[in-house]
């Protein structure tokens, strides 16, 4: 099941440990037994993925109400 | 669930069933809806809902007496619906409804006499194809004759016998009494399988007939008699045309069947006049007098609508008006939700969309006592939730926080129980409850005081949560390691009196730790003394019984005998005691449903024109959250405001309720037990999270310790990720089934100021904590929650 977030931003982050900026990354996510991938903002060397606020308490949310009514 | 759970409950529900005109009614036309019809000027709509049941209306809805009329609610108030005039009225403006016969049979049946009944039976047999032969002597009609032209023109029977003729019925004049005698003996030899006999017709004698008495007497479900295959129907004296029509519809029923090779008798259950199920409130109905008509017997439009309009389309909606939850779709009652949510929950493949409603419910009880049937959809509720979360179908999110408030409460950092200093045994144990600590810690220490200083025998303290919200949320696990733990630490205190402070508690003690004596803590002040510091207020006020407590009559007495000897002025509430309101606290509603948790405090808060007293402490926070001053009774005990209140107090937030916890055990323990209590293992950050944040994080539920938590784990980790440009740290971590971002920055002295925190439950990879997620079920959390 594929559910598409929208764009978010994540300027001027970077990941610490890798010294690189972030890039869109692929990635499972998963809630309540269901599991899609989705693009997020991650650093492109380890994987490390940063969920903006305006995702989380935006379309992310949406979904996650979406999923509990299944 | 099984499906036999549902129908119980339905069962319990009558608001859809037959009004008392409709039971009445011996074909029970639904009297009621063709009046609202009628009174809304939908007239041809009205024929149709009469026709389903009225068979030659456009006849007999002139000829109907109207026994409906004596069981009328309205009977005593103003006087009954004139249902006679109302379908005179529909059948002479209501276009008449198409009639498809449908394909003939080859069953034959010979009808005796040309009165009503017979025209009846006729149509009826007629209508489903089979052959009606009505043998008469003289003209058709029989008594309905004798009518005046104006009660019944002439060609309104002429054209009832041409439908019939129409629909393939035969007429025969016989030529005399004989004849038909003797169609008696030998109608089976005739090729008629059955045969009936109509005695309202004037023309026939059963004497003449070879009827004795005893064939008079017909079955009165079947009007069968001794002979077999043979249906009789006698002219009435009360009620003659209802009773010809009505043993026409029954007698032909009964043929139908025979026709079928099944027995006249079987499935007629619903066709005797019964008493009503439905109850119906009369309070506020204003009399309203008959409708004069110019001429009964062809009313105008206006003065058939005026004489409808006074139906009460009688229903029952008593456990509607004070429940928001109930009210807030139109035309929703418990039966009809009850079988939403059940088709919610054994939904294989579609969207559980009710899961919000379920949770939705206060499970307060109160349309359980307002139901005239006790339906209480409140334990329905319960059910469903339990089964929402047995087949991992609850929501995550729904009760998420307080539950994880309940772990808490009963964790080591939280929860103790000691027997009284200086002692080792307890003749009480006073079980304060987690929210009265969490919103008033002085006061339960000032109440602790006070107890064990007037109580022989020692009283003991226990603190922790009684599991109340586990239950509510239907989480069977949790609700079962809680109640364990928690009969496990009273019987190792020496299984002592546990004097229950709060309501929930006491009612979730009562539910799932029955074997625990316990006594209500307003019982046990109402036989003490007033503390010195007691105060009333200087103005009344009004007394809110909690919704646990509905059924606590003892509790109720005892709040009241304390409120009394203190000399507090205070009123009941329309809805009080058995019949009390909930504050929308009851079954997490507001947790899992804050707009819906607020329609519920509005509607108390409604009328009320003086602070409440409420006692409990959840009842009075939310009063003063939305806005309503209120008290809880132990505060005019121990701690009594000096003027009026008239601004609500706000009540502290939910980082606020947690530290008051902790800091209650930290104080107790000291100042009376003198234990060094061991500082909380925290790192002790130096942490600014400025005022407009703390408010944002009451909103989406963050806790100050999540964020610390957070923060700990950054310290030491490093942050997540960092901003070159705006010198802003993130860090993130998943410390139960929330992944919580905090974006921060480390000052030049050290302290870490928070600028915005969020949460989500969705998982990510490589997230810290991440191996804490489990599925759906919370259940998880109870492995945390050890207590004493
Ligand atoms: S008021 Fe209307 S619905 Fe109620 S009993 Fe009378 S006719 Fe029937
Ligand atoms: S009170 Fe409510 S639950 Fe009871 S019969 Fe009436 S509508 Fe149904
Ligand atoms: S909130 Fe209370 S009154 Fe309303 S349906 Fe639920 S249990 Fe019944
Ligand atoms: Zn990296």
């Amino acid at each position: 099941m594929a559910y598409a977030f929208s764009k978010f931003g994540a300027e001027g982050w970077s990941c610490p440990k890798c010294q690189q900026p972030l890039q869109p990354v692929e990635v499972n996510v998963k809630y309540m037994g269901s599991s899609f991938f989705v693009e997020l903002p991650g650093c492109p060397t380890c994987g490390t993925i940063l969920v903006d606020e305006e995702l989380a308490v935006g379309r992310m949310l949406e979904v996650e109400k979406l999923l509990e009514d299944k | 669930m099984q499906h036999h759970i549902l129908e119980s409950f339905e069962q319990q529900c009558t608001q859809d069933a037959p009004p008392a005109c409709q039971c009445r009614c011996p074909i029970h036309v639904e009297a009621g809806s063709v009046a609202s019809l009628v009174a809304s000027g939908h007239v041809d709509e009205a024929r149709k809902v009469l026709e389903r049941h009225l068979p030659l209306a456009a006849l007999t809805g002139r000829l109907c007496e109207g026994p409906c009329q004596e069981k009328c609610l309205r009977q005593d108030l103003g006087g009954s619906i004139n249902l006679p005039v109302l379908e005179t009225y529909v059948v002479t403006c209501g276009r008449p409804v198409k009639s498809f016969p449908l394909p003939g049979t080859s069953h034959r049946a010979a009808l005796v006499g040309g009165g009503l009944s017979s025209l009846v039976t006729a149509s009826e047999l007629a209508k489903k194809g089979h052959k009606a032969v009505v043998y008469h002597l003289g003209p058709l009609g029989g008594y309905l004759r004798e009518l005046s032209p104006q009660r019944l023109p002439p060609l309104v029977l002429q054209e009832a016998i041409e439908s019939l003729r129409r629909l393939k019925a035969q007429f025969i004049e016989a030529s005399s009494l004989t004849e038909l005698a003797e169609l008696l003996e030998t109608f089976e030899a005739k090729d008629f399988k059955t045969l009936f006999i109509g005695l309202d017709d004037p023309a026939l004698d059963p004497k003449a007939l070879g009827l004795s008495v005893v064939d008079l007497e017909s079955d009165p479900v079947t009007m069968g008699i001794s002979r077999p295959n043979v249906f009789v129907v006698t002219q009435q004296r009360n009620n003659p045309h209802a009773s010809a029509i009505c043993g026409g519809k029954k007698a032909s029923g009964s043929m139908a069947r025979l026709f079928q090779n099944v027995s006249p008798g079987t499935a007629r259950e619903k066709e005797a006049i019964s008493e009503t199920k439905l109850v119906v409130s009369l309070t506020g109905v204003e009399p309203a007098p008959q409708m004069h008509l110019a001429d009964p017997l062809s009313p105008t439009p206006q003065e058939a609508a005026a004489e409808a309009g006074r139906c009460l389309s009688c229903s029952c909606l008593s456990c509607l008006p004070p429940c928001p939850f109930l009210r807030q779709r139109p035309g929703i009652y418990p039966k009809k939700l009850a079988r939403e949510f059940y088709n919610n929950i054994i939904t294989a493949f579609g969207n559980r969309s009710s899961n919000r409603f379920i949770n939705s419910c206060a499970q307060c009880g109160l349309c359980g006592q307002l139901c005239p049937n006790g339906a209480d959809l409140g334990q329905f509720v319960d059910l469903c939730r339990l089964d929402m979360v047995s087949t991992n179908h609850m929501p995550v999110s729904a009760h998420e926080y307080p539950l994880e408030d309940q772990v808490f409460s009963n964790s080591p950092a939280a929860a103790f129980l000691r027997h009284q200093p200086g002692t080792s045994e307890s003749t009480y144990l006073l079980f304060p409850g987690c929210q009265l600590t969490a919103s008033l810690p002085e006061t339960t220490t000032d109440l602790y005081r006070y107890l064990s200083s007037h109580l022989a025998g020692g009283v003991g303290l226990w603190t922790g949560c009684c599991g109340a919200p586990g239950r509510w949320s239907g989480r069977l696990g949790l609700t079962g390691r809680t109640t364990e733990a928690m009969a496990k630490a009273w019987q190792q205190a020496g299984s002592p009196k546990v004097i229950l402070a709060c309501p929930s508690c006491r009612l979730t003690f009562s539910r799932q730790l029955p074997f625990v004596a316990t006594i209500g803590l307003w019982e046990v002040l109402s036989g003490l003394e007033l503390p010195p510091t007691a105060a009333p207020l200087p103005g009344p006020a009004l007394l809110h019984d909690p919704c646990a407590a509905r059924l606590d009559e003892a509790g109720q007495d005892g709040v009241r005998a304390v409120l009394t000897a203190l000399g507090q002025e205070f009123f009941e509430p329309a809805l009080t005691r058995r019949l009390t309101m909930c504050c929308g606290y009851g079954g997490l509603v507001d947790q899992a449903f804050p707009q819906m948790g607020e329609l519920f405090v509005s509607e108390r808060v409604k009328d009320a024109q003086h602070p409440f007293i409420a006692w409990c402490v959840m009842c009075r926070d939310r009063f003063n959250a939305f806005g309503h001053p209120a008290l809880h009774p132990l505060e005019l005990l121990f701690s009594p405001p000096e003027a009026m209140i008239l601004t609500p107090e706000m009540p502290p937030g939910i980082s606020k309720r947690r530290d008051n916890r902790l800091n209650f055990r930290h104080q107790m323990l000291s100042e009376f037990w003198h234990e060094t209590v061991s500082e909380d293992p925290s790192m002790n950050l130096n942490i600014d999270i400025p005022g407009s944040v703390l408010e944002q994080f009451e909103e989406q539920r963050i806790l100050v310790s999540d964020v610390t938590k957070v923060l700990e784990h950054a310290a030491q980790n490093g942050p997540t990720f960092v901003n070159q440009q705006t010198g802003h740290s993130l860090a993130c971590l998943r410390p139960r089934q929330v992944t919580f971002w905090v974006d921060y920055e480390v000052r030049t002295d050290g302290t870490y100021l928070v600028h915005r925190a969020w949460c989500h439950r969705m998982t990510l990879p490589n997230v810290n904590g991440e191996g804490q997620e489990s599925p759906a079920s919370l259940e998880g959390f109870a492995k945390t929650g050890g207590r004493v």
